[in-house]
């Protein structure tokens, strides 16, 4: 095995690579996917509810907002110009506290309260402001609430479905570019003849597959990464998200390069892919509806690459959640290096003879 | 005497039950041309897949440079050029990104690939993707690829297959001078021309086997009939007399005709390499 002639292949593969129609999907459906689901759903991790204040009496409600993690707040000095970026959805809502409207609260004066929702704001976003500021007008008249309120997670720990879809974004991300495209690539070769040609150059069979791998898993990487990043899903460990997204693509190449070997043309490729679709994509149902039994997703080989993304992206954990994922997804992977050999000497034999 | 190039005692190889090549045995010196002249099916691209190591022989042995065929060992593929009969080129790169990338796998630094491309008529072409290229464009780019690596030992199936005689001619050139410059080549065609012109032995393969393998000139003096073809005026007409030669009555015959009338034109007619073929193994090179 020579590196030398292994990166001479993947330089080739990676400037043939924008030629490819399959190279060009594997990089655009991501960001479709993912513009689709923002357009659907709102961002994934919505960036904080965005509330602008203008304070004309400092207003303890003002400070208690200001300490108030999950609400980005902008103090303004003028109530016209807070109603015009409210209307211009800079703001999911604006607060306008006039002098002494604490004063007027603890007196029992039961002043007007001027709060503007944006028309295009998200509604849970509306919930949380105005809920948030009747319940700080409330401390402000000191009096305890008339009720109680007790919050109770629906679905898996309250996860939007925007969220959950994370895992399908991935997986088609990691799959496509990972996998599909090596093994198109490896069965075009084939196809075309070329693979003959670079195996009577020095070239050997397993550095034009371990190239196709490393194609596989660099855009892999890029558009996974990419996809995290455009849904502002990204966990708060970056080390370890590089981590687990490159571990992931270089699984799904793997599964490309299985895919590759086997298939003898592009017609039976697809088939194979159709066929092993759904089992390599089904777990990632799992997250989506978590009403299912999960165990049953710790089944297909998929699970083990995919869920320490979702683990740390999305759950924000750490290695120490992870390293049982990772240790079963590796031995998956080990496994089938002796498959890939069989699979290419068998290849090798078919290049020629049927 | 110099080391053989190419060394091939008694290899075989069958696709299933079909035995394709039944046990054949040559031999190829630096700078000789080796012709192999059969028709379709006669088992000579099979032979080339053996030799550069794209299938094993079932049995047999077989040294490129004095290294055996199946050890797969990169330093005798590096020096190696294959032609293949079917035309296997990255369409969608130009024909130097092509033999840059080739030149590449070869170690070789400073590819000269515009001046390869000359020599085969393509440089003016070099940047256009082969996707755009015509047949014979395509099949000269195969050749071209073939010499990227300054090969000892080259081996072309059927280089010139399907192309029009202008470029044929110009490829047989390009041959020649690889073979000038002391590789030894191997070549494959069912056109008896073309292994007459490029040929220094010829191997006739039919069904398998060698039938005969020496230099054009002896195989046409072993086997070919040599005659003579008087044409004489006859009446209004013209009349055709041929008179075989190498017999005891040769040359009383062609007396005889001679004085029969009045001689247009003699010519001798020699064998060609097809009715060698034809005689010794019963099928014509076509069809
Ligand atoms: N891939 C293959 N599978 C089965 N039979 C084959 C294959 N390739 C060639 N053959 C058969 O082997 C014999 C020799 O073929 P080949 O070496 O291609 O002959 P040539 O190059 O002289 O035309 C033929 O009978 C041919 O049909
Ligand atoms: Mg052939």
């Amino acid at each position: 095995m020579s590196l030398t002639r292994m990166f001479k292949v993947l330089r080739k593969d990676l400037a043939l690579g924008p030629r490819s129609p399959i190279f060009l999907w594997a990089i655009i459906l991501p960001f479709a996917l993912t513009l689709i689901l923002q357009v659907a759903f709102g961002s994934l991790f919505a960036a904080k509810p965005r509330m602008a204040v203008v304070d004309q009496g400092a207003s303890e409600i003002t400070a208690s907002l200001e300490k108030m993690d999950g609400i980005e707040l902008t103090v303004l000095d003028n109530p016209d110009a807070l109603k015009d970026q409210v209307r211009a959805n800079d703001f999911d809502a604006g607060l306008i506290l006039p002098k002494g409207f604490d004063d007027a609260v603890r007196s029992g004066e039961k002043p007007l309260l001027e709060l503007y929702i944006g028309g295009e704001s998200l509604s849970s976003n509306r919930i949380i402001l105005s809920v948030t500021t009747l319940d700080l007008v409330r401390q402000v008249e000191g009096t305890a609430p008339p009720v109680d309120v007790r919050i109770e997670n629906f679905g898996n720990e309250g996860l939007p479905i925007s969220v959950r879809l994370v895992p399908v974004i991935m997986m088609y991300a990691l799959f496509i570019a990972g996998a599909f495209v090596p093994s198109s690539s490896l069965v075009e070769e084939k196809e075309n003849g070329t693979l003959s040609a670079l195996l009577v150059s020095p070239v050997k069979a397993s550095e034009v597959l371990v190239a196709k791998g490393l194609l596989g898993t660099i855009l892999a990487f890029v558009m996974a990464f990419m996809t995290l990043f455009l849904n502002k899903a990204l966990g708060g460990q970056p080390l370890v998200l590089v981590l687990v997204i490159l571990w992931a693509s270089a699984f799904s190449a793997v599964l490309g390069i299985v895919i590759g070997t086997a298939a003898k043309d592009s017609a039976s490729m697809f088939t194979l892919v159709k066929g092993s679709g759904i089992f390599l994509f089904a777990p990632v149902a799992f997250y989506l509806f978590p009403e299912w039994p999960q165990w049953i997703a710790k089944l297909f080989p998929t699970f083990w690459a995919i869920d320490p993304i979702w683990q740390v992206a999305v759950l924000g954990k750490g290695l120490d959640a992870i390293w049982v994922d990772l240790a079963v997804s590796l031995a998956i992977a080990i496994a089938l290096v002796p498959v890939i050999g069989a699979l290419s000497r068998r290849m090798q034999r078919k290049l020629v003879a049927e | 005497m110099t080391e053989a190039a190419i060394k091939v005692e008694d290899i075989t190889y069958s696709y299933g039950d079909l035995l394709a090549v039944k046990g054949i045995s040559f031999e190829v010196q630096p700078g000789e041309i080796l012709g192999f002249l059969g028709p379709n099916g006669a088992g000579k691209s099979t032979t080339i897949k053996m030799l550069t190591g794209q299938v094993a022989p079932k049995s047999g042995v077989a040294q490129i440079l004095g290294a055996d065929i199946t050890l797969d060992d990169p330093a005798i593929q590096a020096r190696i050029g294959v032609c293949f009969e079917e035309k296997n080129l990255y369409l969608s790169m130009s024909a130097k990104e092509n033999l840059d990338f080739y030149a590449s796998l070869y170690g070789i630094k400073d590819p000269d690939s515009i001046e390869i491309l000359r020599r085969v008529g393509l440089a003016d072409r070099a940047k256009d993707r082969v996707k755009t290229y015509s047949k014979g464009m395509r099949q000269r780019m195969m050749i071209s690829r073939a010499f990227i690596n300054k090969p000892d030992v080259l081996f072309l199936d059927e280089p010139t297959d399907g192309l029009d005689p202008v470029t044929s001619a110009s490829i047989r050139t390009t041959i020649k001078e690889e073979a000038a410059r002391g590789a030894a080549v191997l070549l494959t065609t069912h056109d008896m021309f073309e292994a007459d012109e490029l040929s220094d032995r010829v191997a006739f393969i039919n069904d398998g086997v060698i039938v005969a393998i020496d230099t054009p000139e002896n195989l046409k003096l072993k086997f070919g009939k040599r005659s003579v073809k008087v044409r004489m005026r006859d009446g209004s007409g013209v009349r055709e007399e041929i008179v075989a030669l190498d017999r005891p009555d040769s040359g009383d015959r062609l007396k005889e005709v001679v004085g029969s009338g009045d001689v247009l034109t003699i010519h001798t007619e020699e064998a060609t390499l097809e009715d060698i073929f034809i005689q010794m193994t019963g099928r014509g090179l076509v069809g």
